[in-house]
């Protein structure tokens, strides 16, 4: 049977301007999903835009070189990972406009 | 005999009953992050505490991954579970900066009568993320064994209507200072309210959620702990924080008089009999519960990593 595992990444907090969640590691796994869930809004409709990226230890990062994924109002925003990406797995975060409530989880299945 | 459970008796020591036995490079088994209760308006929210729980990273399964040497991979295979922080701290003797610990928790119940010694015994390892070099004039800058603070493992139990929380602590480095000794949660005799760090308004209680609560002082002290007689120990921290070894401890208790029994790390065992814990009055709807439980925690704004191939949780 394949593995599941779902992790929070971010919980229930104010964010603006830019952020990276937390490095974590995927070498089990084939595919992975971020969910993005916005609770809360501040501002003038704020956007916020993601890029997945990628790492060999954790502490240099890249882009994995899919397109940055923008995304704006309450409700739930999945970012479906490309595949062959890997272990060290994050989200660069750019939020414009106002301020956020984000929960932040990552799904992964291998 | 299988191949597994020669593995299991010969690396462990397990009680006649074995609760769990978990492999992580067979997956989580059930081992996630403790996060605080979503019980409040207006949309799950989480009750006013002293201490943000929330902001404590996400338990992974590791193939311990590093710049130069590629992948440590573990004692049993590729993965391991592994215990991170936030690279942030507060100093020792404030309260814990959000995200500067990681809480793993698994969760159990008692379920035959007349079980009096619990034990919990794992193979674990210990780094720094290498991330920048300590400020010139450093020796070894590269070496950054002193940012981590503390680890341990233990238990939450209830039972027969009491609660208490029992474990032992590497108390590795405080501000800087490397003391490298065992301690074990006991409380001092403080009231809630200097268990809550002086402060009204939070629901803790002395002794429960000593890894947090509980006052701590300049000179390494904590008014959660209690330190192991002759506990001095230098762990294998193998010349760069890219190096792992794997090593064991074994913490046993007694929960028919609740007292500790003994702990063990690598060769050496500490004798404990006769050390009553800190319990309180239970808690509804946990009776019997057991939730065994490991942590880390940094001393410096430097994320830290703990790791665990494989734990046993055991009872007779």
């Amino acid at each position: 049977m394949k593995q599941f595992n779902a992790s929070h990444l971010e919980i229930k907090k104010w964010f603006t301007g830019s952020f990276n969640t937390h490095p974590y590691e995927l070498g089990w796994a084939d595919e992975a999903i971020f969910f993005i869930i916005i609770e809360h809004i501040k501002g003038n409709n704020p956007t916020l835009t993601a890029r997945v990226e990628i790492s060999h230890d954790g502490v240099t990062w890249a882009s994995d070189g899919s397109c940055p994924v923008t995304i704006s109002g309450i409700g739930l925003h999945p970012i479906k990972v490309e595949p062959n990406f890997g272990n060290w797995i994050r989200l660069a975060v750019d939020i414009d406009g106002g301020e956020l409530f984000l929960n932040i989880q990552i799904h992964a299945k291998g | 005999m299988s191949v597994d459970e020669i593995l299991l008796r010969s690396r462990f020591q397990p009680l006649e009953r074995i609760l769990c036995y978990d492999v992580f490079n067979t997956g989580f088994n059930g081992w996630m992050t403790l996060l605080p209760n979503f019980t409040e308006y207006p949309d799950f929210d989480v009750p006013p505490t002293l201490v943000n729980k929330d902001q404590w990273p996400p338990v992974m399964l590791s193939s311990a991954t590093y710049r130069y040497p590629g992948s440590h991979g573990a004692m049993s295979g590729t993965f391991s579970l592994k215990l991170s922080t936030r690279p942030v701290h507060s100093p020792y003797e404030e309260i814990p900066a959000p995200g500067s610990m990681g809480h793993a928790i698994k969760r159990l119940s008692f379920y035959r009568p007349g079980s009096r010694y619990l034990q919990i015994e794992c193979w674990f390892s210990y780094t720094a993320e290498q991330d920048s070099l300590d400020p010139e004039g450093t020796p070894q800058p590269g070496l950054h064994e002193k940012s981590i603070r503390a680890f341990g493992m233990g238990f939450d139990i209830q039972e027969r209507g009491e609660r208490y929380q029992v474990g032992v602590r590497h108390l590795n480095c405080f501000n800087g200072n490397l003391v490298q000794r065992w301690e074990i949660e006991n409380s001092a005799d403080v009231t809630d309210k200097e268990w809550a760090f002086g402060l009204e308004g939070d629901w803790c209680k002395r002794g429960i959620d000593p890894w947090w609560f509980g006052r701590r002082y300049p000179d390494g002290r904590h008014e959660a702990f209690q330190i192991i007689p002759d506990s001095h120990q230098k762990l294998i921290y193998n010349e760069t924080d890219c190096k792992l070894n794997w090593q064991y401890m074994r913490l046993k208790i007694d929960t028919l008089n609740r007292e500790y029994v003994e702990f063990q790390c690598q060769d050496r065992i500490w004798d404990l009999r006769g050390t009553h814990v800190t319990d309180v009055p239970g808690y509804h709807r946990i009776d019997n519960l057991i939730n065994p439980l490991f942590w880390v925690e940094t001393d410096q704004d430097r994320r830290v990593f703990f790791y665990i191939d494989s734990v046993v949780v055991s009872q007779e």
